[in-house]
């Protein structure tokens, strides 16, 4: 398979994204009413969107560990991981997000 | 300006779901050759390699345009919704964008299987699964962007 770094990053954004989610890692923030960024916690200029930062920091990371994981190991990997991982994934959010339904 | 931006997110929202539900019923396994001839068998009897990068480009490019509306949802929508005491309604959008992020993520893999013919085995089950994945993704996305876009005329 060409590009076999791609299964380990489709397979490990998930799992960074939501971390970053659970774990507010989000690598920067926007004020949309101030229509600012920031990098760090902002108090006092309205509501904060982390979402794109959540995306950002998913995908620095599961890039990262797509480039120095050694192309024999990611050959090696089953693309049924891919889906796999990501199933688990969707799973353990919606059993978080529960909390908006109580 | 956003409601020009929401409509054109919307048509391409529209245009990704056929392209998906096109292509995530056609890996399903062959039907017998009469059903092929179904409006159902028609349906499916697309060539999907054809859809996958069209279906990732539509689905960055309905993603960008669903990032660009989400400020105003922001600070409009959703303290509407709190108001309202509707945490249900807010609930799902979070899964919404968990979900949308999430496809983001998958498209290269997903991209990377639909490039090559495939033996039945590991590799085609796991395009399978992607396919169905991402239209799962899809198809909540864009329920719960037309639901939540017309809640107030929805709600008594």
């Amino acid at each position: 398979m060409r590009h076999p770094a791609m299964k380990i990053f489709s397979m490990l954004f998930g799992v960074f994204y939501i971390a970053a989610f659970y774990f507010d890692l989000a690598l920067f923030r926007y004020y949309p009413e101030a229509r600012q960024f920031h990098w760090a916690r902002t108090d006092g200029i309205g509501v904060v969107i982390l979402w794109y930062g959540w995306i950002v920091t998913a995908a620095l990371a599961s890039a990262a560990v797509a480039v120095a994981v050694p192309r024999t190991v990611a050959e090696r990997l089953s693309p049924r991981w891919v889906w796999i991982v990501t199933t688990l994934v969707v799973i353990v959010t919606l059993i978080y997000e529960r909390r908006w339904f109580v | 300006m956003i409601v020009v931006l929401l409509l054109l997110h919307g048509l391409l929202a529209v245009a990704l779901l056929g392209a998906i539900t096109h292509q995530a019923l056609s890996v399903l396994p062959l039907a017998p050759a009469q059903a092929r001839r179904s409006f159902v068998g028609r349906f499916r009897s697309v060539n999907g390699p054809a859809y996958a990068t069209p279906i990732v480009v539509l689905f960055v490019v309905t993603a960008i345009g669903g990032a660009l509306l989400y400020p105003q949802y922001r600070v409009d929508v959703r303290p509407a919704l709190e108001d309202m005491q509707n945490s249900a309604a807010n609930g799902v959008f979070e899964i919404k964008e968990h979900l949308i992020a999430i496809g983001l993520g998958l498209l290269p893999a997903y991209w990377l299987l639909w490039q090559q013919p495939l033996e039945p085995g590991a590799a085609a089950a796991a395009r399978r699964a992607l396919t169905w994945l991402l239209a799962l993704f899809v198809w909540w996305g864009f329920i719960v962007g037309h639901v939540l876009n017309n809640i107030r005329g929805m709600l008594p």
